[in-house]
């Protein structure tokens, strides 16, 4: 071997080196920056002043855990903005590590691949019990089977009640194991011409649509895979049939947004975030000021219970994250972390997806804190078990247009005396061929 | 000339492929920034299947990628008569292809082709060329981007070009199919060029076989030339012989009856005047005629096989007989009980000689008057007893012929056996190939 040989291939050899040890050291000292995509406001519509407070203690939290990692997040995106800017970020390949979605992003989102499929990271972590959420929480963060995103933050769907009206026609509010006979007879009491001319002022409830009857019937539209629908089901039927009474009671009267405002109806279903924010210092004065009001369950049918729909919103990991473990942690940390999910009652109107912190002491606490001395807020126990009993609506790529379909058509029987059954028969058959096209 | 055709056409679909895969990932990087920039993002999601993870850095990526395709290529060129390297790097050029087709999510496979041609370029005439080939036709096949969206998320140029108004999507969607066509339309031409260049080969194999043809049969001719010249040259033996023959018979007889003759006559001439001379004169003549005598049998003896060859086994037989009767007045009988007598040459020659030997015997030692030959079989042997009514012998010696009988009869896997009881006999037993000559 010549000299020149053997002085090349140890520059060689100390170069690689010289690479190594330089690789080493950079990534030590490397900072890692993890990028979160939130948006400002709230996720339910309702004003709320303490947008970033629970991010950044969750940031400040983390920080400290991880020296060498920095979280950053774009301040400032409002919600309507935030499913376009989000959009940007995926289809440029710049997607925050972990980020908020939105329930109408999150099936386009999983299936075309955005999303991390979680359940190896799930199964890897031996702190991690997934039984810790709420079961409908997380059945609204699976497509497809699979768990692509974990619960953040839930919201229940309430049935609000006028006590004023109530009171005024000598009725009490209900129970909260009441049911459509309870709610049908009640309307019918209330339902009423008060000034004499001729047409009715008075209604008995406001929004109440056959889909809140459908859930508290104990029916299912679709199957979980959105290949098979089920409207020819007698509970689904019979819930539209339920509906159809309820709204003739109102002689073909449209009920509006007004006729509530100004008290003059009995019920409307209210997510709970209405009831949280509207209910309490300072938005209290805001809304609904004209008389007095409570929130309790939905009226059970005769094969239900007093079940609703619940909202979640879901955070999860981008498919493509280099910091996937990181991520994960920080995930973990906003949805599993107990301290940080009893800061969303202090700071946020939805509820805890955790239920240990949705029914612990503290959480009823907090919510009584903000209330008037001689009212009482609804219980957090009740709360826990509308979430728990909770429908979350099917994830699949049709069930958009699916539902709404339906929904036009099933408005259409319930405003014109159609044959119910028969309708609803045919209704099947349209939903069935687009399910299977 | 027809390999710098073949080279030059696959530069072109290298270039023709580099415009393609920059066409597709450009066309997407820069669909991406259209859409954002008009806010349309969330739109946009709800009609794909699936979208590339980084589209600006795909281009650079493909890019890259492309560049070392070009070094391969390059590569290829220069170690262009090393087949283990060249296999090497038409096996690099397959995966950095395949890379490539990947990285673009099979939106534009025609890179396949090139490597078809590479490997039809390199690798002619070798087994492992089917393989590669093989290995190039189920990729392009396979990675056909509308069947494997089937059952993989593959995100699909037609999404992006959809994003356009219907006519900026016609100019993109044809110069894409335009792209694609191009680089078929080359590969098509590559493999006539190919096809026509193989007819050439062929028709220099049929050449050469032509030429095996004449040879060959030129050496068939020369062999049977060959043949002609052994059968003279034989012939040519044969005259030899009889020359050979005849000059001995002129040599030793001529002479001996030459000298004879002329002794007679001047014996003829001195008889009566000197008789005692003339007796003298006589005995010397009598000793020249014994002389010759022995020369003639000399020379006969070498006739004699000839005689056999000549006249067969039975006839020579017979004639030796007359021959010796008409010399002696020995009685001599032959009796033959194989019919026909017909042995392989070397037995009916140790047949031919024994009888010879024994006769020659009779006559010289035994001093008989009566010789009896029989020929018979028994079973598979052939016998031969040859007795005569001499004096016979008290005991066998050998060097009167007999050691020379017991010779040629071991030779044939026979016995002999010596009598000398009412006169001397001889038996000879031969086994017989029959089998083989008698069916």
């Amino acid at each position: 071997m010549s000299r020149k040989k053997k002085i090349s291939i140890a520059a060689g050899l100390f170069g690689i080196l010289a690479l190594l040890a330089g690789g080493l050291i950079y990534q030590s000292n490397r900072v890692v920056v993890l990028e979160v995509g939130i948006f400002a406001g709230s996720n339910w519509d309702v004003a709320n002043a303490n947008s970033y407070v629970i991010i950044d203690k969750a940031v400040e939290k983390f920080e400290a855990e991880h020296t060498n990692v920095k979280v950053h997040y774009y301040s400032g995106i409002r919600k309507e903005d935030y499913s376009e800017w989000f959009s940007r970020q995926v289809l440029r390949g710049r997607e925050p590590d972990v980020f908020m979605v939105l329930g109408e992003d999150f099936n386009q989102f999983a299936e075309i691949g955005i999303m991390k499929d979680l359940e190896p990271l799930m199964m890897a972590d031996q702190d991690f019990q997934k039984e810790s959420y709420y079961s409908t929480a997380l059945q609204a963060g699976q497509y497809g089977g699979r768990q692509y995103a974990l619960p953040y933050e839930t919201v229940p769907t309430l049935m609000f009640v006028n006590k004023s009206l109530l009171n005024r026609e000598g009725l009490s509010v209900p129970d909260n194991d009441w049911t459509w006979d309870d709610l049908y007879q009640i309307c019918r009491q209330i339902t009423k011409d008060r000034d004499g001319d001729g047409l009715l002022d008075q209604f008995g409830t406001y929004n109440y649509g056959w889909t809140e009857a459908v859930y508290s019937n104990g029916a299912e539209l679709f199957d979980e895979n959105g290949t098979e629908s089920y409207f020819n089901d007698e509970r689904v039927t019979e819930a539209v049939r339920f509906t159809k009474q309820i709204t003739d009671l109102n002689q073909r009267q449209k009920v509006s947004k007004d006729d509530f405002d100004s008290g003059n109806v009995a019920f409307m279903p209210l997510p709970f975030t209405e009831y949280r924010t509207y209910k309490t210092y300072p938005y209290k004065i805001k809304k609904y000021t004209k008389f007095q009001w409570d929130c309790i369950t939905l009226p059970a049918g005769p094969e239900g219970g007093n079940t609703s729909m619940i909202n979640t919103l879901l955070m999860g990991i981008s498919n493509h994250t280099e910091e996937e473990q990181l991520a994960w942690e920080f995930l973990k940390l906003l949805t599993y972390d107990e301290e940080i999910q009893m800061d969303l009652f202090r700071y946020s109107q939805g509820v805890s997806v955790l239920r240990e912190v949705t029914t612990s002491r503290e959480t009823g606490e907090i919510l009584q804190a903000d209330m008037e001395k001689n009212e009482k807020f609804i219980d957090n126990n009740l709360v826990s078990d509308v979430i728990e009993n909770g429908v979350v609506t099917p994830k699949f790529p049709k069930y958009a247009d699916a539902i709404a379909m339906a929904d036009n058509e099933i408005n259409r029987i319930i405003e014109d005396d159609d044959n119910i059954d028969n309708s609803m028969r045919i209704l099947q058959r349209q939903i069935g061929k687009y399910l299977r096209r | 000339m027809q390999q710098v055709k073949l080279r030059d056409i696959r530069v072109l679909m290298m270039a023709v492929n580099f415009i393609g895969v920059l066409f597709t990932t450009v066309s997407v990087a820069a669909t991406t920034e259209w859409i954002c920039s008009r806010y349309e993002a969330r739109d946009f999601l709800d009609t794909v299947h699936a979208i590339p993870v980084q589209p600006r850095m795909n281009v650079i990526v493909v890019t890259a990628l492309y560049l070392i395709l070009v070094a391969v290529f390059i590569a290829q060129e220069r170690y262009v008569n090393q087949t283990g390297r060249i296999y090497l790097l038409l096996v690099l050029e397959f995966m950095i292809s395949a890379v490539i087709v990947g990285v673009m999510n099979f939106n534009y496979n025609g890179l396949f082709f090139l490597v078809f041609t590479g490997v039809m370029y390199h690798a002619k005439g070798d087994k492992g060329k089917y393989l590669v080939i093989c290995l190039a036709l189920i990729s392009f096949l396979l990675t056909d981007s509308k069947l494997l969206s089937i059952n993989f998320d593959l995100y699909s140029i037609n999404d992006y070009f959809n994003f356009y108004d219907a006519s900026v999507q016609q100019y993109l969607l044809g110069a894409y199919n335009l792209l694609n066509s191009l680089n078929i339309i080359l590969f098509i031409i590559y493999c006539i060029l190919m096809i026509q260049q193989q007819r050439g080969t062929i028709d220099e194999v049929n050449l050469l076989y032509e030429e095996i043809r004449k040879t060959n049969q030129d050496l068939e001719n020369a062999n049977h030339q060959l043949k002609e010249y052994a059968k003279i040259t034989e012939r040519m033996g044969e005259t030899r012989e009889r020359n050979r023959l005849a000059r001995e018979i002129h040599d030793t007889l001529g002479h001996t009856l030459t000298g004879i003759s002329v002794g007679i006559d001047a014996c003829i001439a001195m008889v009566e005047l000197a008789p005692r001379e003339a007796k003298n004169h006589l005995e010397r003549i009598s000793a020249v005629a014994r002389n010759g005598l022995l020369d003639i049998r000399r020379s006969v003896n070498e006739l004699k096989p000839d005689a056999l060859e000549r006249l067969g086994l039975e006839s020579s037989i017979t004639k030796m007989i007359t021959d010796m009767k008409s010399v002696t007045d020995m009685q001599i009988f032959f009796d033959c009980r194989i019919k026909p007598l017909k042995f392989d040459q070397d037995e009916e020659s140790a047949i031919y000689r024994v009888i010879q030997e024994s006769l020659t015997n009779a006559m010289r030692h035994g001093k008989a008057s009566r010789v009896r030959i029989v020929m018979e079989r028994q079973e598979d042997t052939a016998v031969l007893t040859i007795n005569d009514n001499g004096i016979g012998c008290s005991e066998i010696k050998n060097g009167f012929g007999t050691k020379h009988i017991m010779e040629r009869i071991g030779m044939l896997n026979g016995t002999v056996e010596f009598k000398s009881e009412n006169g001397f006999s001889v038996i000879a037993r031969i086994p017989i190939r029959w089998g083989e000559e008698y069916d």
